[in-house]
């Protein structure tokens, strides 16, 4: 069988799906139990009343909204560095595009849950689907949630895309090389491919095209998420810097959870030869660069803020730097600037562990930020009089830790079914390519003979 | 039906097969290559290469504009409630609306081009080996039953390596 | 011309007695959160008495200001419902549709009166409470918001019954609950769009100010008040 080039990297590629270790059943079973636990404090909340949750007047969103914001954040990672890469045609993305589109599909998913859970009603959510009603009354097309119906189903659609058209060439290949119910099942997925040229060719062209298309719609998608804040007034909500400032968070958070998956990865399946020191310290340039600018869009929000002195304003900038909320807005800085800053920085420091713990750290810090832009501004508006504050209850954390159990469970069944790393385009990466330049070798030398 | 291909390992191989069927006089309509990873840098890989689909993309995205367009100010006038002081039609926030489903249109229009011009899905045809995916690549020739492959047989065995196979069906 | 509803609250005239909250709960069917749950921020008051205090004691000066839904004109809470829930009406009330809304809560967050309030649970109402309720006025359920609606069930049968006399709309036939409570005459309701109305007169009172003005919002309840209120004591 393996007369021929590159098949080493097939049968590599192909075999945590023809291969099930004892792990892969225990961390489903493990996973698939928080996840119904988060099924059932829904059903809780359904059955008794969004009052279960902490919710209360005046802070009517809480840590609903907040995970809302995360994961779409999240979901930034993939698509939208996959395909930056793909115009760019970096080399180094052939074994990361994959594992990051996943991210994208999985976390946009997890994330449009949330504005349904939030609901007062959510068994009337498609209320906002564009249809007539019986009275031939459409959705209001000035709200931005709206707005977030169209964008996230935009994004959804097209990233959707984007990750399952590569996949149709690797479903033909497990089809040549598996039997039985396999055979037939990657068969019917493969959907009758033969790699001819033209197929190639109509693939590479759409790639292509989509690979333009996403980029705006993921800059638009987490503008108009942001936009759910900044066209209401409400203090230090009602800022022109958050479409901006808010992608720059997402893309941040998505590179970290990213590195964070690519780590994982590497690890239980066995995939060192494929993602290597290289890749993980070229994101972790992308993430020093997020953390320098994520850090800069703060600076500007705070200062105008500070510098306008406007009351109603100000009382939530003293809540965040030093009142209620200073922890966890300490906890951020520290999380999404000085750690990233000071240790990526360095490249004796920008080792695998060091890079994953950061990874972690600006996880952390980027669902603080999501929280301290949501919920100072509702605890103290205009009216001093109806100020208030939020402490999340049961069913909020339980939900909320079921998505990320939901998250590791949907990752960890995609690359038991499906190659992780795209083969085909691992292929393409293997073949003959010009020289590198002397510096650039000698860089991706270095790392090579880093690897552990 | 009946059909000729041959199997090599490394691309200089085919594109010599391909050379030598066109000497033959296959026209490349005829011509056959599959293989498990596109080959930009060879001149067969290049045959089949179309530049119109940018343009059913900007096809498509004008589709999702227009559509967007009446979508937004149709239902804005057929029931004209009032909100927050704006007007009826309020030209800022449909452009948001407008711009996902030009997105949209543009994304479904290239999808669907590559459906249709890459024939899928369909069921797997005759014309194929499972030895594509194992690396070699695959170059035939496809004609109605009846027709003679003499020449197409001896244009591929004169490269000199690869496997010649024949399917009669 | 059609009627465009405004109202006026004398501050200097308020006594704080909060007998509008109490017929504005009774009138409007409001459930009470008990206890437990008002200090978790469930308590509903589509209008309430907002206690100032300025000055140190003993020396202190205390305020009260009844706050209700202002009805604005360029209300924020109207456009963000992605279900035209909330709106705004040819009489310029602004608009709570009930049966419409699913429950974003995002109206809540927008306004900045912070007067929209949310059914966190489905209301209940001990026994024999619930023979008072008000026909007149639907009971809302779980997940729906609700707000100040000027009393338009009142609005509604104040204009059926002019009709019904065959006679014009007079200022002064249609009261709401908190206005017709207020044993101080310190709440006045009416037209808007009729310049001899009591309502409209005193909205152009040089004592008037609209509440968090500088929002842009439009308010259409205008807060009479001294204007020297925080000018030294010359006594």
């Amino acid at each position: 069988m393996n007369r021929t080039r590159n098949n080493p990297l097939a049968d590599d590629l192909v075999r945590p799906l023809l291969h099930t270790s004892v792990w892969f059943y225990g961390a489903v079973l493990v996973l698939a139990s928080i996840v119904a636990c988060g099924a059932a404090a829904w059903g809780y909340q359904l059955w008794y009343g969004m009052g279960v949750a902490g919710v209360n007047w005046p802070v009517f969103w809480g840590f609903y909204e907040t995970n809302f914001v995360f994961w779409i954040g999240i979901s930034h990672a993939g698509t939208l560095i996959s395909a930056i890469l793909r115009l760019v045609n970096a080399r180094w993305r052939r074994p990361v595009t994959r594992c990051a589109e996943v991210i994208t599909a999985f976390a946009l998913m997890i994330g449009a849950i949330f504005p349904i859970i939030h609901l007062g009603k959510p068994w009337l959510f498609f209320w906002v689907a564009p249809y007539p009603s019986a009275r031939e009354l459409w959705p209001n097309f000035r709200s931005p949630l709206v707005w977030d119906f169209f964008a996230i189903n935009t994004y959804l659609i097209g990233s959707l895309l984007f990750l399952i058209l590569p996949m149709i060439p690797d479903f033909a290949l497990i089809r040549d090389r598996t039997t039985g119910l396999r055979q037939r099942i990657y068969g019917t997925l493969a959907l009758g491919w033969q790699g001819t040229t033209t197929q190639w060719h109509r693939l590479e062209a759409a790639m292509q095209i989509m690979a333009v298309a996403i980029i705006p719609v993921a800059v638009s998608v987490h503008t108009i998420v942001s936009f759910d804040f900044s066209m209401a007034h409400v203090p230090m909500w009602h800022s022109t810097i958050f479409g901006p400032y808010f992608v720059a968070g997402a893309i941040f958070s998505g590179i970290a959870a990213l590195i964070i998956a690519m780590a994982a990865l590497r690890r239980m399946l066995n995939l060192h030869a494929y993602l290597h020191p290289l890749h993980f310290d070229n994101l972790a340039k992308l993430l020093l660069l997020m953390s320098l600018l994520w850090g800069y869009f703060v600076f500007s929000e705070r200062l105008t803020v500070w510098y306008g002195n406007q009351p109603s304003e100000m009382a939530v900038f003293w809540a965040t730097q030093r009142g209620a909320f200073a922890p966890f807005y300490w906890t951020m800085v520290f999380c999404n600037f000085i750690v990233p800053v000071s240790v990526l920085s360095f490249r004796r420091l920008r080792t695998l562990p060091g890079i994953v713990l950061v990874s972690c750290g600006v996880l952390v810090g980027m669902w603080f930020e999501r929280f301290l832009i949501i919920v100072p501004g509702l605890s103290t508006k205009q009216l001093p009089y109806s100020w208030g504050t939020y402490t999340p209850q049961p069913p909020e954390i339980v939900i909320m830790v079921a998505t990320f159990a939901a998250m590791a469970l949907l990752y960890t069944l995609f690359s038991k079914f499906v190659p992780i790393i795209s083969i085909w385009e691992m292929k393409v990466g293997n073949q003959p390519h010009p020289p590198l330049p002397a510096d650039e070798a000698e860089e991706q030398q270095s790392l090579w003979r880093a690897r552990p | 039906m009946n059909a000729v291909y041959a199997l090599y390992d490394n691309p200089a191989a085919v594109q010599r097969a391909v050379d030598g069927l066109r000497a033959a006089g296959v026209t490349d309509a005829d011509i056959q290559v599959m293989s498990s990873e596109p080959f930009e840098e060879y001149e067969f890989g290049h045959k089949d290469s179309a530049s119109w689909i940018h343009w059913i993309a900007g096809v498509g995205g004008i589709v999702g504009l227009a559509s967007a367009y009446f979508l937004t100010t149709v239902t804005q006038q057929s029931w004209p409630l009032r909100t927050s002081g704006m007007p009826i039609v309020a030209p800022w926030p449909n452009l948001i609306v407008m711009f996902e489903l030009t997105m949209l249109g543009a994304i479904l229009a290239t999808v669907l081009t590559l459906f249709v011009s890459a024939k899928l899905p369909r069921r797997l045809p005759p014309l194929y080996d499972t030895d594509v995916s194992n690396g070699y690549i695959l170059v035939g020739v496809q004609r109605p039953s009846g027709q003679p492959l003499v020449d197409v047989t001896a244009a591929l065995e004169a490269v000199g390596e690869g496997r010649v196979k024949q399917i009669d069906r | 011309m059609a009627h465009r509803w405004g109202m006026v609250v004398d501050l200097d005239k308020c006594t704080g007695c909060e007998a509008c909250v109490t017929a504005c709960h009774a009138e409007n069917n409001i459930p009470t959160a008990g206890a437990v749950e008002a200090g978790r921020g469930r308590a509903m008051h589509w209008l309430r008495v907002e206690r100032y205090w300025e000055g140190d004691f003993p020396d202190v000066k205390v305020k009260f200001k009844p706050v209700m839904c202002q009805h604005c004109d360029n209300a924020p809470c109207e456009a963000v419902c992605p279900t035209y829930a909330s709106h705004q009406t040819d009489e310029g009330l602004n608009a709570q549709v009930y049966n419409r809304c699913i429950g974003t809560r995002y109206c809540a967050n927008a306004c900045s009166y912070n007067v929209r309030f949310f059914n966190f649970f489905n209301p209940q109402w001990e026994k024999p409470l619930h023979l008072q309720l008000n026909p007149d006025v639907s009971v809302r359920e779980v997940g729906v918001m609700e707000k100040c609606t000027f009393c338009v069930q009142r609005i509604k049968s104040g204009k059926t019954a002019a009709k019904a006399d065959g006679r014009e709309l007079q200022d002064g036939d249609i009261q709401p609950a908190c206005v017709q409570s207020c044993p101080a005459g310190a709440i006045i309701f009416g037209d808007l769009n009729d310049p001899e109305s009591r309502a409209a007169r005193l909205t152009h009172s040089p004592r008037g100010t609209k509440l968090l003005e500088d929002e842009g919002t439009e308010p259409k309840v205008t807060y009479l008040q001294r204007q020297s209120w925080n000018e030294p004591d010359t006594q």
